[in-house]
């Protein structure tokens, strides 16, 4: 829009200027009311022209560097951040802070040169390759081993002319918990100097093996131009991680350590998006209806759970990606936990993933099939039973316009049907202490399952008929009644 | 302009007719200057507009960028931190202290902050410290100086306020039946008039500044002696001073910032906020060679007893082989002292809503407690260790936990390792590298698997509505399942508190002040690794094997039953008809002066414990499995219950016993 402004008025203002300075000569009315209107025009002109340049100062500001605001020569930026990291890993060093660069633009410029930078642990590099590449940021990582002299380091931060800002939140470990008020932890830390600031991302251990790091929030008293925070690139969401596997390296003479495999962190990084559950919605469900606490719930839930971790483990081992689905979701969404009276453990696999070593891998583990509905081709269904009478359904999911669906069929018809689902993207989330994909627009998913009553329970469920989003689908045709519908 | 420079020789006609028009029009000047001026106008208006709309975008885009800059960053909490306590520049505070049988108050600026009217309660001198620099209050008590020692408790107390701390008397009731000579003499030198002459049932109240000047004092008399007082109500003024002269002159350390702040919220901690030579806060103690309980998670559950909150955390901190980043301690309830003790070693500390009512508040407590823990510290196989805050924790506390340890991880038959022995008395325990298997559980310190609380206790805890203990519960068969815990014979940990949840004093001094502690640093486990299931077994059996039969016409309970002499293994038989039959051993418990309350330290019907430094086994036959040991000559020893009101009187000291 502006862009085309520019264009549009240059040629007339030529027009204009020229035509306002050929007035004059003649009557003295006729030269002022000339000289007035080319004096108008002029600095028409002028302001016209400051407001371009205002424009164009302002963009380039909001594109470029932006907190620079010495616009020095780009080697003299280049230099800067370099010595900025470099100041920092001194000042972490000195307080035995141990720290990984997980900043996603080096990783990505490293991870080209990768081989080449593991052989050379020492050697004197001869340019200044990745550290002084343009960016506002350097992002690093902290696991959860917190310093013992917090006071301490800040000190020596400002004294090496670090200003630094500390993002502290409630401890998510804590929240499924009831009524337990921790003390706030540290979630993020920012450390500003000169043009360009590092980012200190906190990692924390959690049940489930993972690390997870915070969403940064700002509270109301804090400086909200301290950094331009959207350009973070961690902390618009909580995220989730495994650990990474760390190697030290020399860059551009930095010795700093770094994720062993970038590519498959930086990978990771891209998904890493988590969801907390609704541990308060959670309790309010509870108290509307009470926890089954009998002796079979209980039974049953630890079934479930170690069922849960067994597939986990296997698809994990094959590589496929999978979520929680049908009543196993809806007790994540609901209550954080198993549905005591569903009778087996739901998961959801894209089609796109499947894999023939699927079955196997299952039989390997001890579970055996009971029954595959379906082709890979259309509505595929597994279902998986181990020493527990509990039973693990494994429904595949087909990508169909705006919206996605599974299939069922029923055995003794060869009925099809169609479960529609509006399209969806994949979080991480904790469940049974266990770290698994869920659908992030989780809400969507639950209702488009079970309708806008999902928050009651139901203990009478027909899979047919039931679910707010079924169709039905056909029957298959009677000659691949053999191969779509096998029962063990 | 220069566009439209004409070429007449492809313009057809009727356009020539028109350029020409336009020609002679540029001849003529007027014309042109027309033109030219409603140019520059038209230019003019566009500038204009196109200037408005450059400003408009410019500031949209501006006010846009710092909307948008933080706000996906906002914390959705709009908690706007009102400042707790109006900043007041108010110099002077008024106090106002009242003094009666039946009802004290104390108000500081119009706020009340003790009031005590409840019956039969809060009997003797209440204590009010005041910062003198703020006027907060620091410190809280009451010392019923009607009954005896109490007034060395205050004494003690006094003294370990700082000077400058302002002091606020009052007596309830009666304050003076017990107040010795020592105190009064305290009281007067704090500049009380009265103190020396306070006599029964006579009313007092007083404000001072501990080590300068009185700033009230009021009394009434008892006219006689079956009358008190009349009420007295002092109202007085205090002079604050300036922040700086309320603190100490500490090096600026992050250790005495936590000290300062520490220190000028609360007093009755004694030394740690000495000016002149304050105790450490932080220990530093021996690493443990070869420690295998650096990275176990450790779980200290207090309550609002901030004073053992201390003590026990001092103890464990100075415990070699420490690690300081893995307790966590958790309060039942939102009380601020405690929190300011955790605060004050850098601990870190979490706050329970208390949920439900008695035993089942600990028990609910108890949980949270732990599954906390586990939450936070999720190592994949990790063991966790509770401890009461009421405990207090031997400098080999963790040696002993870390040479035992490994055999939690690998023995399934085991349940729990404890530092507590139920048996451990001065004249009961002997041995500090000796460790038995036992199958009741004791509390004070110990240290269970992660699988164990995750998998099958946190599913069943009792639920807020079960009124039962947390200890006993897990004692029962259905969660114990045959397993058993790890005790040495020498406890490492110790009981401090008198006035627990559950506890009364006569109940503390009967069955926890005799107890044996370890103190010797380093001691070396001896038969850790005969405490595996089988391996233990025949430990036993060779034990049995070589211990001498006593003689069992004698009656048990006298000193003579045991030779005097030392370093020798003796058996003795008792009656115990099936596996739940103890009526003689809790006769023999009672003789010997040992845990009665209810059965501990058992393994499959055999006790083993001291008696004149001689290892000394009591076997009961038949329902042990090792009765077959007993020699067909001895008649096994059978001891009567007392009568029966006997065993009433022990009812409520049972009930007593359970929080232990």
């Amino acid at each position: 829009m502006c862009q085309s402004c520019p264009c549009f008025v240059f040629p007339r203002g030529g027009v204009g200027g020229g035509g306002g300075g050929k007035a004059p000569r003649r009557l003295m009315q006729k030269i002022n009311k000339n000289v007035v209107l080319a004096l108008l025009s002029l600095t028409s002109l002028v302001f016209l022209l400051f407001q371009l340049y205002y424009y164009k100062f302002y963009l380039s500001q909001k594109n470029g560097v932006v907190f620079s605001k010495v616009r020095g020569s780009q080697s003299g930026q280049d230099s800067t951040r370099w010595h900025v990291v470099r100041k920092f890993l001194g000042l972490i060093s000195s307080h035995n802070i141990p720290v990984y660069l997980i900043d996603p633009l080096i990783l990505g410029l490293v991870n080209k040169d990768i081989e080449q930078i593991r052989s050379s642990p020492d050697g004197p590099s001869p340019e200044c390759k990745y550290f002084c590449a343009p960016r506002d940021f350097t992002t690093f990582a902290l696991l959860d081993k917190t310093w013992k002299h917090e006071v301490g380091l800040f000190r020596t931060a400002e004294k090496m002319g670090f200003q630094w800002l500390k993002i502290i939140n409630k401890d998510p470990r804590l929240d499924g918990m009831d009524d337990l008020s921790g003390i706030e932890i540290p979630l993020h830390y920012i450390f500003k100097l000169a043009s360009h600031a590092i980012h200190l991302v906190v990692f924390y251990e959690r049940s489930g093996n993972y690390l997870w790091h915070g969403p940064l929030r700002l509270k109301q008293y804090m400086d909200r131009k301290f950094v331009p925070f959207r350009k973070l690139h961690f902390g618009r969401y909580p995220g989730a991680y495994e650990k990474p596997e760390l190697v030290l390296v020399s860059i551009d003479d930095l010795k700093v350590q770094i994720p062993k495999n970038p590519s498959s962190f930086l990978e990771e990084m891209s998904h890493s998006r988590f969801l907390e559950c609704r541990y308060r919605e959670a309790r309010a469900f509870f108290q509307l209806y009470p926890d089954d606490a009998s002796l079979d719930a209980v039974e049953f839930r630890k079934k479930a759970k170690s069922l849960l971790h067994l597939a986990a483990l296997t698809l994990n081992n094959l590589g496929v990606k999978f979520w929680l689905s049908s009543g196993t979701c809806l007790g994540w969404y609901r209550q954080c936990s198993v549905i005591p009276h569903s009778k087996d453990v739901d998961l959801g696999i894209f089609i796109r993933d499947y894999k023939a070593d699927i079955i196997p891998a299952f039989q390997k583990a001890g579970l055996w099939l009971k029954h595959k509905f379906g082709k890979v081709e259309d509505s595929l269904e597994l279902s998986f039973q181990g020493d527990d009478d509990v039973k693990l359904d494994i429904f595949f999911f087909y990508e169909e316009g705006n919206h996605i669906w599974n299939g069922g069929t029923q055995a003794k018809s060869g009925k099809k049907f169609k479960y529609l689902f509006p399209k969806f993207t994949l979080c991480w989330t904790e469940f049974v202490e266990l770290k698994v994909h869920v659908p992030c627009e989780s809400l969507q998913y639950v209702e488009a399952n079970y309708g806008p009553g999902w928050k009651v329970p139901v203990k009478i469920w027909d899979w047919k008929s039931s679910p707010s989003n079924v169709q039905y689908n056909g029957v298959w045709p009677v000659d691949e009644w053999d191969d779509v519908i096998q029962i063990y | 302009m220069d566009e439209w420079k004409p070429n007449p020789a492809i313009k057809p006609h009727k356009k020539r007719s028109w350029y020409l028009a336009w020609k002679y029009k540029l001849m003529n000047q007027r014309a042109l200057r027309k033109l030219c001026q409603t140019g520059a106008v038209l230019f003019l208006l566009v500038t204009v507009i196109v200037n408005i709309k450059l400003i408009l975008d410019t500031r949209r885009a501006a006010y846009e960028e710092e909307e948008e800059s933080a706000q996906d960053y906002d914390d959705e909490m709009l908690n706007v931190e009102v400042p707790r306590h109006p900043v007041s520049n108010k110099k002077v505070l008024d106090v106002e202290v009242y003094s009666s049988r039946s009802k004290v108050y104390v108000a500081v600026d119009g706020t009340t902050v003790l009031e005590d009217e409840a019956r039969e309660q809060g009997r003797g001198i209440h204590v009010i410290i005041l910062n003198q620099a703020t006027g907060h209050v620091m410190a809280k008590r009451v010392f019923d100086t009607y009954s005896p020692h109490e007034d060395e408790a205050m004494v003690l107390f006094l003294n370990m306020v700082a000077r400058g701390r302002i002091l606020i008397f009052t007596i309830k009731d009666e304050g003076s039946f017990h107040l010795k000579d020592t105190a009064k003499n305290v009281l007067k030198s704090l500049g009380s008039q009265v103190a020396p002459f306070l006599s029964w049932r006579d009313m007092w109240t007083f404000v001072g500044k501990k080590g300068g000047e009185v700033y009230g004092e009021k009394h009434a008399k008892s006219p006689a002696l079956s009358t008190w007082g009349d009420p007295v109500l002092l109202k007085t003024e205090v002079h604050l001073t300036s922040v700086e002269d309320a603190e100490c002159h500490w090096p600026d350390t992050e250790l005495n910032r936590r000290r300062k702040r520490f220190c000028s919220k609360v007093e009755g901690y004694g030394s740690v906020c000495s000016c002149k030579d304050p105790t450490p806060i932080e220990f530093n103690p021996d690493p443990l060679k070869d420690n295998k309980v650096f990275d176990v998670p450790v779980a200290v559950i207090a309550g609002n007893r901030p004073n053992y909150l201390y003590r026990m955390l001092r103890s464990l901190l100075s415990a070699q082989g420490v690690n300081p980043q893995m307790i966590t301690v958790f309060i039942d309830g939102y009380y601020e002292e405690p929190m300011d003790v955790i605060e004050l070693f850098g601990l870190s500390g979490i706050q329970h809503t208390p949920i439900s009512i008695k035993n089942a508040r600990v028990s609910q407590h108890y949980k949270a407690s732990l599954t906390a823990t586990f939450n936070l510290f999720p190592v994949s196989e990790a063991t966790a260790c509770a401890l009461m805050f009421d405990q207090g924790l031997g400098n080999s506390f963790l040696s002993f936990l870390s040479q035992s340890i490994h055999l939690l991880e690998e023995d399934e038959s085991l349940y729990c390792i404890s530092a507590w022995n139920d048996q451990g008395y001065e004249h009961t325990a002997e041995d500090p590298s000796l460790l038995y298997r036992v199958e009741t559980m004791p509390g004070l310190g110990w240290v269970l698997r992660k699988s164990l609380y995750k998998d099958e206790l946190e599913p069943k805890w009792p639920t807020p509505e079960k009124l039962w203990d947390w200890d006993m519960w897990m004692r029962m068969p259905e969660q114990r399942k045959g397993r058993e815990c790890i005790i040495p014979d020498i406890s490492r940990s110790y009981h401090f508190g008198i006035v627990g949840l559950n506890m009364n004093g006569y109940f503390h001094e009967a069955y926890f002040k005799k107890h044996k502690f370890n103190t010797v640093p380093n001691v070396q486990l001896k038969n850790v690794e005969s405490l595996r299931k089988d391996a233990y077994e025949t430990e036993i059996h060779r034990l049995l094997g070589e211990a001498e039969v006593l003689d069992h016409s004698k009656n048990p309970c006298e000193d003579s039953f045991v030779p005097d002499t030392e370093g020798r293994v003796y058996v003795m038989f008792i009656r115990m008809e099936q596996e739940a039959d103890f009526t003689t051993w809790t006769q023999l418990a009672k003789c010997l002066h040992i845990w009665d309350l209810d059965v501990r330290g058992n393994h499959k019907g055999l006790w083993r414990l001291f008696r004149k430094k001689n290892h000394f086994l009591v076997v009961g036959v038949p329902a042990s499995p090792y009765s077959s040991k007993k020699p067909s000559s001895v008649t096994p020893i059978y001891m009567e219950p007392p009568a029966k009101e006997e065993g009433a009187v022990a009812v409520p000291a049972v009930a007593a016993a359970e929080q232990t």
